[in-house]
């Protein structure tokens, strides 16, 4: 190591793979050539303190350089204090992902917007779902809905608190985790509906300050199919023609009379071949639902315990209600279950019948929780 | 709540101090006192509880001090500059003020309309902002029950860092407000995050140039507040594990070398510098 005459010049940019085996001198910022990318101006920018406390910002500014490579492997230490999994996932201080400050992106060439969209989906999928999304960076969101750990925990403990069993906490957070990913899911297969505006209509109410859109028990029941077409008519007509009989509770169906149409044929707005199409690869989110059949199954017996709960835990800030171990909101799949935030209280005209029944079919499934003596 | 913490294999595999009696549950926040060894620790379990630390010799040793108690979970807790007393708030909607080292009750001293998730303590107005996921910003003086000033957030506050006068507020779909404090009651800017998933944390540079601002998808990125400086902007990637993508929960400057630290959802921590733009190894000892 002491017969090297020249300093590295790789190692003063922070990424010399050699490490000690490097053939040249791995010594920090003593030659003056040493600014290539520009990290020297930035050590002088560095000491220039802003003139006034919120001028917040130094008078010159460094050239930037775009893609540098840092994640300096192999430093002139031999670290194993990290623990292994953080050593392996090392220090990608690499692609730095320095696209220009393009504040309004336009989405100029769709193609190109997809072709991110899709690897971004394949490759940069975070563990935890419920997020919003941007294409990207410094761009409004393109899927809006974001919940925080923090926020899905404290509906949970509030619910469990509550008296609600695990399992329909368990079971509201699977709805919603799926309506979620389903959510991305349409995103991908058509990322230019319209403006973000309309995305915004796609919100999960968790926090109740967003829309209601996806709120009645019901329509999430459906979740797959009624999120293909994302916009808002489209839920609050499915939610109407399964809300017949019932007096409009929530804002969401105050809108619509649409008659009482199938269930499953949402919207005016999707021909059904929407609905055929996105199908099949909602399945892969769903464990168990290989058709519709299941799904109906599912729900027809969640559909139960969410009356129960629902009607119980209905607030301002419609909170989730379920608590999950990380692991499974993080994007297990999940059984059909239904949301139900923002139920609606009113209760049906009377068919008690109803919840005598074995199976609920679409459109007949009551919003409300059963009467004590069904319970 | 009970498929939490089902022991990891190894809970500690740095041999780090663990302190004596620590929360049931989650810990949400810690908050070292600025004048003196005590540590505060809020958790999930509703308490806000306080440990002297000390040294003996080269060992470290805890020693639980006092605790208080919230209705519900608590999220957030800080000093005040004196060292004297802790704010701390959380799902209960309420900041606590308790003036533990003078051995007094707690008192509440702010509310809101949802659970707060950020507190901060700013001394050079004598003030506590609270965030919340009701989408605003109150500042509180402490001794009256209205709040200062309340500021209109455009969604649920999910992270806040202050480095007078330079405060920065990260709320949910993405977006970032950076105040001057100097005048609180207009958003000096409103950033959409350089990042593509939900914001987890920000933390502003020490010398106030600007912020780092961490996400979901094991991300941070450093932004410049000056125009002139956008260039300098970037993000990395980090916590990642394979195709397994963690949010960094976490960042933290050191006041000195304003190098800062990453913790991460995959259980590690790393140090950086943004300034030569690595990663910091340190030596085995």
């Amino acid at each position: 190591m002491h017969n090297k005459k020249e300093a590295c010049r790789n190692f003063q940019r922070g990424s010399c793979q050699y490490g000690e085996r490097c053939k040249f001198l791995h010594v920090i910022q003593q030659q003056p050539k040493s600014n290539a990318f520009g990290f020297g101006t930035q050590a002088i920018s560095h000491q220039q303190q802003k003139p006034n406390p919120f001028g917040f910002g130094v008078q010159n500014n460094a050239q930037s350089k775009g893609v540098n490579d840092f994640g300096n492997k192999q430093s002139q230490f031999k670290n194993t204090w990290t623990r292994s999994s953080a050593s392996s996932g090392a220090p990608s201080l690499r692609q730095p992902d320095n696209q220009p400050q393009a504040t309004n992106h336009r989405c100029n060439d769709p193609e190109s917007c997809k072709r991110i969209i899709a690897e971004d989906f394949e490759h940069e999928r975070p563990l935890w779902k419920l997020t919003c999304y941007s294409h990207w960076k410094n761009s409004p969101c393109d899927i809006v809905g974001d919940v925080s750990y923090e926020e899905l925990r404290a509906a949970a403990y509030d619910d469990a608190k509550r008296g609600l069993s695990l399992q329909s906490i368990i079971e509201r957070e699977r709805n919603l985790l799926n309506s979620k990913l389903v959510e991305f899911e349409n995103f991908l297969r058509n990322p230019y509906r319209g403006p973000a505006g309309s995305a915004a209509a796609q919100q999960i109410p968790f926090p109740g300050a967003t829309t209601t859109v996806l709120s009645p028990t019901t329509q999430n029941t459906v979740a797959p199919q009624s999120n293909v077409p994302p916009s808002v008519s489209s839920f609050s007509q499915l939610g109407a023609s399964l809300n017949t009989g019932f007096s409009p509770g929530p804002s969401v169906f105050s809108a619509n009379n649409v008659p009482s149409a199938n269930a499953f044929s949402f919207g005016n707005q999707q021909p059904n071949q929407s609905v055929v199409a996105s199908f099949p690869t909602n399945m892969a989110n769903f464990s168990n639902s290989s058709a519709t059949n299941p799904a109906i199954n599912q729900f027809s017996a969640a559909a139960i315990s969410t009356q129960n709960f629902s009607s119980s835990s209905i607030q301002s800030p419609a909170f989730l209600n379920v608590s999950l171990s990380n692991s499974e909101v993080v994007g297990r799949e999940a059984t059909n279950v239904q949301l139900g935030n923002n139920l609606p209280t009113t209760v049906a005209s009377g068919d008690s019948n109803i919840w005598l029944k074995e199976k609920w079919t679409p459109g007949e499934i009551p919003e409300e929780a059963p009467p004590d003596a069904y319970v | 709540m009970s498929t939490f913490g089902a022991a990891a294999a190894n809970h500690n595999p740095n041999k780090s101090f663990e302190v004596a009696q620590p929360p049931s549950d989650s810990v949400s926040s810690l908050s070292f006192s600025p004048k003196a060894n005590f540590l505060i620790a809020t958790s999930w379990d509703n308490q806000v509880r306080c440990w002297e630390i000390s040294r003996n010799g080269t060992a470290v040793a805890s020693t639980p001090k006092a605790s208080i108690t919230h209705d519900q979970p608590v999220l957030c807790s800080t000093w005040k500059d004196d060292g004297m007393t802790v704010f701390s708030g959380g799902c209960d909607k309420q900041v606590k003020m308790w003036p533990l080292l003078s051995g007094g009750q707690p008192m509440t001293v702010a509310m809101h309309d949802a659970p707060i998730k950020e507190v901060a303590w700013i001394p050079e107005m004598n003030l506590l902002a609270t965030g919340s996921w009701d989408k605003t910003l109150k500042y509180w003086d402490t001794r009256q029950s209205n709040p200062v000033h309340t500021q209109q957030l455009p969604d649920r506050c999910y992270a806040l860092t202050v480095k007078y006068p330079l405060m920065v507020v990260g709320t949910a779909d993405r977006n970032l407000i950076i105040f001057n404090l100097q005048n609180p009651q207009n958003e000096y800017k409103r950033v959409t995050s350089p990042l593509k998933y939900q914001t987890r944390c920000v933390a502003a540079f020490p010398d106030q140039q600007g912020f780092l601002v961490g996400s979901i998808e094991g991300r941070v990125g450093v932004h410049h507040l000056d125009d002139g400086q956008q260039g300098k902007n970037f993000t990395f990637k980090c916590h990642r594990d394979g195709s397994e993508i963690y949010s960094v929960n976490s960042l933290n400057f050191h006041p000195i070398h304003h190098t800062f630290a990453t913790a991460g959802s995959d259980g590690a921590f790393n140090f950086w510098d943004k300034d030569s733009k690595q990663r910091l190894k340190i030596p085995i000892s």
